[in-house]
């Protein structure tokens, strides 16, 4: 098992070594920096002035080595946009932000999809796996953009039940997080239900039913138990899906996490803090599928063993 | 339950629902967009300044008026006949926050050179960066200046170059101090910066100036999305929004009064950029349609402007007869106002027969008419005037093509003098005449400047030489007459900035749209 | 047979999607690009409007209408195109990283990886601004995104298909990869190829969406779904027509691709159901 982990961390590094040249290579294409710093009137000289105090007359692949060498030392630049700051920083304070949003939309889907997974496979053809069905079909078909954008103005103005924008406690995520989880929530119920489905036909769990074991403890305890492994391995994909989701719904719902952070940075051609941004994600993505190969492993014997 | 429990229980609760602040007396919140660049150092920001509230320039507006007055730093001021000397005279009571003492000539000293460093991205900062700035005493300074500038006074106004920082601050302190806590002269001081969400800022009490600002604090509120922002206003989560125009109604409707601007803040225009008509120009295309005048003026005809006005501005803002032409300013002719009809009026009979007259568009190598569609903070209208060009120009015959490009990727063409595209402009605030003639019709504006030509360079030559008012007011007005008959861009539109405000906490607020976020004067918001 | 068709699902997909993207220039009521001024910011029919502009018309006073049944065809174009090119390269690739195995298969597999570690969005906005936003630029971002799921999941199938006794006695027989590849596994496979293209149509129209929705998609004045919901992101409060109906266009097309492919895929492979 051990064995299989260090592969896997191994392969991880390599794509974020790739990740690296990739966004370095696409941030620098994407144009000059300078263009969206200066003001209209800039005098070729102020120009030139700025260029060489950036380092950006520098060969491109002196400038990529330059960056890996000191990312790997923690420092990733001073962000171009937010003066004064360096780009770590200017991501760190946005991270908070998107992982609790993110989490609390991932609690949501998680809270909301696998019970309603379950009991629609339990009960299938019933009206709850009906209206699980419908659910989930209806929650991958809608854009999240639109989504949002009608939460806020049913919920928020209409009614006034909620704030409609900005950072805050509780009653200012749960719009953004139910329009980030509506996605999520559709894939996982679908995915919980058929992973189910298949398990409650397998032989071990008629055997246990005909044992005597009570229905709630086929469901829980036999069935759902084996089950799981598949929504667990869905958790790597939505870990990734949660920085394409959050670019959107942040905008909308003026919320400061890493997606508005990054929409806002390439716009303002910001490279360190792109950059910066892009590796965190990478990272967080490349984490979450290792904790995920790691529950793989400790679940799965064959893993184990080998 | 303890007191120490009960406390941390409140606290989370409090946390958990997200209210943010215990109730204060007097808050005024305002949603506006976010500056583009979210710092406390001026000079890094292009001209969009977020700490207005707070930090003053030498020299202040009146309110009404927008004329240039000593409500800033500067007491006084005078000038040598040349205009190659300023002086002013600082206010003897004024005096920084936080305890940093009075201001002195030292810290006018040490913020010029913080302003033209060589970090320094602000617009403008070239009138100051050939100045030689040197204190007489305490409470003088006097700039020298290689060449006369007669409008040396807008580096230091509401859309000015400098801000007056705190030396004792920066030797306590280091740059770390006013990237924490800058200490300013105005009327309200810095609270906080919750960056991506806005700022915060303090009355300060017993201001130097004699009149405190009138509510307790106030708090700018940074939204990007203009929906968003309006549901804020509607939910009565902020009491004022700078919106774009076309949501303005919706606030109407819900019972929210329109503040505006005492004077015009912001012209827009397209322009025909490439048009390079001196002698001898490497950079000049020519295939570009409309280096043709009759293809000019045409498109000029074809914009029914009253129609454009009501879309793009809710029937709130004047037709502009020429772009960087203003009554305030050096130059106005009346006569032009008047023409304005005879020569740009809505007519697609006369744009046929100009058309057919020019051959267009079969005696064109590339008669496609490229209209930029870009988003710049600010004026939110015009990917729609994009839309909204295509529309006007398709009626009237010409071949048209919408081209997407964010503003910096544009500045960039510009600068390398390659923007061959029929573009929006805006001179938001109206600038003095010399500097918007230099932007938009002379070669002294190089790189950036979008039109040129023989007869106005030579008027230019002398317009800038000049130093007598008369002189100077007669040969501005005979290059606007010049860009005027040449169509040298599409004037659109002189607008003031409007604010919506909710009439129930706010009684008023008046300012004279002379910077570039188009308010100013927050110290006269007055709550209800 | 007839009666296990969905054929609801089908019927909105041609009413919605197929009819007005290929006969929008014959049944659209009015120029999809024509403004008329006068008529700026109508309601649609039931809510004080007329029937000549039934869902009502834009701050330029065009007919919403119309402009949705042109922006069908950039929804079919996307998907037809994105789609087939994505399960190529998808397919292509799964095929020789599970026949091959190895690096080749390792090296296949980290690129997924990437592929899918990196936002698509973030992807596409950076080159949108390189080269401004275009009809290519969305096809190869939807491309990139879904490429990586056809790879995974033919590779699974490859991978198991590759130990059954009618290849190894193929291989016996002295067949080469390639002859194996295309005349063995790949019919096998079919199936599982159609289902997962099906159900990657929903994913493909969203992401078209999306990033019409943030001006990178489908460039203007093209009236793409995204661009019209675009549009009237800032007129919701009054104008709230405008996006409405786009966004409606948009779910009823996914939901009846999404029923379809799941009557599809009960039918051809049940066993995809953990897709």
């Amino acid at each position: 098992m051990f064995r299989f982990l260090l592969i896997r961390l191994s392969h991880a590094l390599i794509a974020l070594l790739v990740i690296t040249i990739l966004v370095f290579s696409l941030s620098h294409l994407s144009g000059n920096p300078i263009d969206a710093m200066l003001p209209d009137d800039a005098t070729p000289q102020q120009i030139e002035e700025l260029t060489t105090h950036l380092g950006l007359d520098r060969p491109i692949v002196v400038q990529y080595l330059t960056f890996l060498k000191n990312a790997a030392m923690g420092d990733f630049g001073d962000s171009l946009k937010w003066k004064g700051q360096t780009a770590a920083a200017v991501v760190l304070e946005r991270l908070p932000a998107t992982l609790k949003l993110g989490g609390f939309a991932l609690f949501l889907s998680i809270v909301i999809a696998i019970p309603l997974g379950v009991l629609a496979a339990v009960h299938k053809n019933s009206f709850i796996d009906s209206f699980a069905t419908a659910i989930a079909l209806l929650g991958q078909s809608l854009p999240a953009f639109w989504l949002g954008i009608v939460l806020m103005w049913v919920f928020s103005v209409t009614l006034g039940w909620l704030p409609t924008s900005g950072l805050g406690g509780l009653s200012h995520m749960i719009l953004p997080a139910i329009a980030m989880a509506w996605f999520q929530v559709a894939a996982l119920t679908r995915l919980t239900r058929s992973a189910m489905l298949e398990v409650l036909d397998a032989e071990y769990v008629k055997l246990a039913r005909v044992k005597g074991v009570p229905e709630a403890k086929v469901v829980w305890k036999h069935a759902f138990r084996n089950a799981a492994i598949v929504p667990l391995t869905y958790f790597g994909v939505l870990a990734g899906s949660l920085l394409t989701g959050s670019v959107v719904i942040e905008t909308v719902f003026n919320w400061p996490g890493t997606g508005w952070l990054a929409i806002t940075a390439i716009q303002g051609r910001d490279f360190p803090v792109v950059q910066t941004v892009v590796l965190f994600f990478a990272v967080l993505y490349l984490f979450a599928n290792f904790l995920v190969d790691i529950l793989y492993a400790l679940v799965d014997p064959r893993i184990r063993v080998s | 339950m303890n007191k120490f429990t009960s406390k941390v229980a409140g606290l989370s609760l409090a946390m958990l629902m997200g209210t943010t602040s215990l109730v204060m007396a007097q808050t005024v919140t305002i949603a506006m967009s976010p500056p583009s660049v979210e710092t406390n150092r001026y000079w890094n920001t292009p001209g969009d300044f977020n700490l207005a509230p707070s930090m003053q320039g030498l020299v202040g507006h009146d309110p009404g008026t927008g004329v240039y007055d000593n409500s800033g730093l500067a007491e006084s001021w005078e000038s040598n006949d040349d205009f190659t000397e300023w002086t002013f005279r600082l206010h003897p009571d004024a005096e920084f926050h936080f305890g940093f003492g009075p201001v002195t000539a030292a810290d006018v000293v040490h913020s010029v050179a913080l302003h033209t460093g060589e970090d320094s991205t602000l617009i403008g900062v070239a009138q100051l960066k050939d100045a030689k700035v040197e204190a007489i005493d305490e409470h003088t300074v006097k700039f020298s200046l290689p060449s006369p500038q007669v409008d040396f006074l807008f580096a230091h106004g509401g859309r000015g170059s400098l801000v007056i920082y705190s030396k004792a601050q920066f030797d306590a302190e280091g740059i770390e101090g006013y990237d924490a806590k800058p200490a300013g002269t105005g009327e309200f001081q810095f609270a906080s910066r919750q960056v991506g969400q806005g700022l915060s800022f303090d009355r300060v009490d017993n201001h130097w100036s004699g009149q405190d600002a009138k509510v307790a604090r106030l708090e700018l509120r940074f939204i990007a999305e203009p929906a968003t922002a309006l549901a804020t206003l509607l939910a009565k989560e902020t009491d004022m929004a700078i919106l774009p125009r076309e949501l303005q109604p919706d606030a109407i409707n819900a019972g929210f009064e329109v503040l505006s601007s005492s004077n015009a803040a912001n012209q827009t225009a397209m322009l025909f950029n490439g048009t390079f008509l001196t002698e001898g120009d490497e950079k000049l295309d020519p295939t570009l349609p409309w280096l043709d005048i009759r293809i000019r003026e045409a498109i000029n005809r074809s914009i029914d402007r009253e129609a454009m006005i009501d879309v793009l501005y809710d029937g709130r803002a004047q037709i502009l007869p020429v772009f960087a032409m203003d009554p305030r300013h050096e130059g106005y002719r009346a006569d032009l106002v008047e023409k304005f009809d005879e020569y740009y009026g809505y007519d697609l009979e006369k744009v046929a027969a100009l058309l057919a007259d020019a051959g267009y568009p079969d005696s064109f190598e590339n008669p496609v008419i490229p209209i930029l569609s870009s988003n710049l903070a600010g004026n939110p209208e015009f990917p729609t005037m994009a839309e909204l060009m295509q529309v006007f120009l398709d009626e009237a015959g010409f071949q048209t093509e919408i081209v997407e490009l964010d503003w910096a990727g544009l500045g960039a063409l510009r600068r390398a003098r390659e923007a061959k595209l029929f573009h929006p402009m805006r001179n938001m605030p109206v600038k003095p005449s010399a500097v918007g003639i230099g932007n938009y019709y002379a070669s002294s504006g190089r790189p950036n400047v979008n039109y040129e030509d023989p007869i106005i360079e030579a008027l230019n030559m002398e317009y800038r030489a000049s130093i007598n008012p008369e002189e100077r007011d007669r040969l501005a007005g005979e290059i606007f007459e010049q860009a005027f008959e040449q169509y040298a861009v599409a004037p659109l539109a002189s607008l003031s900035t409007e604010v919506m405000m909710n009439p129930e906490t706010i009684a008023g607020w008046q300012f004279p749209g002379v910077t570039s976020a188009g308010v100013s004067h927050f110290n006269l918001i007055e709550a209800k | 047979m007839l009666s296990r068709l969905p054929l609801f699902p089908i019927a909105i997909l041609l009413i919605v999607l197929v009819i007005p993207a290929l006969f929008a220039d014959w049944i659209a009521p009015h120029d999809p690009y024509k403004s008329n001024l006068r008529a700026r910011l109508e309601p649609p029919v039931f809510f004080g409007g007329t029937w000549e502009y039934a869902l009502g018309t834009d701050r330029l006073g065009r007919d919403i209408l119309s402009r949705i049944m042109h922006g069908a065809r950039y929804a079919l174009g996307i998907s037809m195109i994105g789609i087939v090119l994505g399960a190529l390269v998808g397919t292509a690739l799964g095929l020789i990283s599970g026949y091959l195995r190895g690096w080749v298969d390792i090296l296949i597999m980290r690129v997924v990886d990437i592929t899918f570690a990196l936002p698509s969005i973030l992807l596409a906005l950076a080159l949108a601004a390189v080269s401004g936003p275009s009809f290519g630029l969305v096809v190869l971002v939807v491309v990139f995104v879904i490429w990586g799921f056809f790879a995974r999941q033919v590779r699974a199938e490859t991978l198991s298909l590759r130990e059954r006794d009618f290849v190894a006695r193929a291989r016996v027989a002295g067949a080469s990869g390639t002859r194996i590849v295309l005349r063995y596994i790949l019919p096998n496979i079919a199936n599982t190829i159609i289902v997962l293209a099906t159900l990657q149509i929903g994913v493909v129209i969203l992401l078209e969406a999306t990033l019409s929705f943030l001006g990178i998609g489908i460039p203007r004045p093209a009236p793409a779904w995204g661009i019209l919901v675009a549009d009237g992101r800032q007129l919701i409060v009054s104008a709230w027509w405008i996006s409405l109906f786009p966004g409606l266009a948009i779910l009823l097309t996914v939901l009846s691709v999404n029923l379809i492919g799941d009557r599809l895929r009960d039918w051809l492979d049940p066993k995809l159901r953990q897709v």
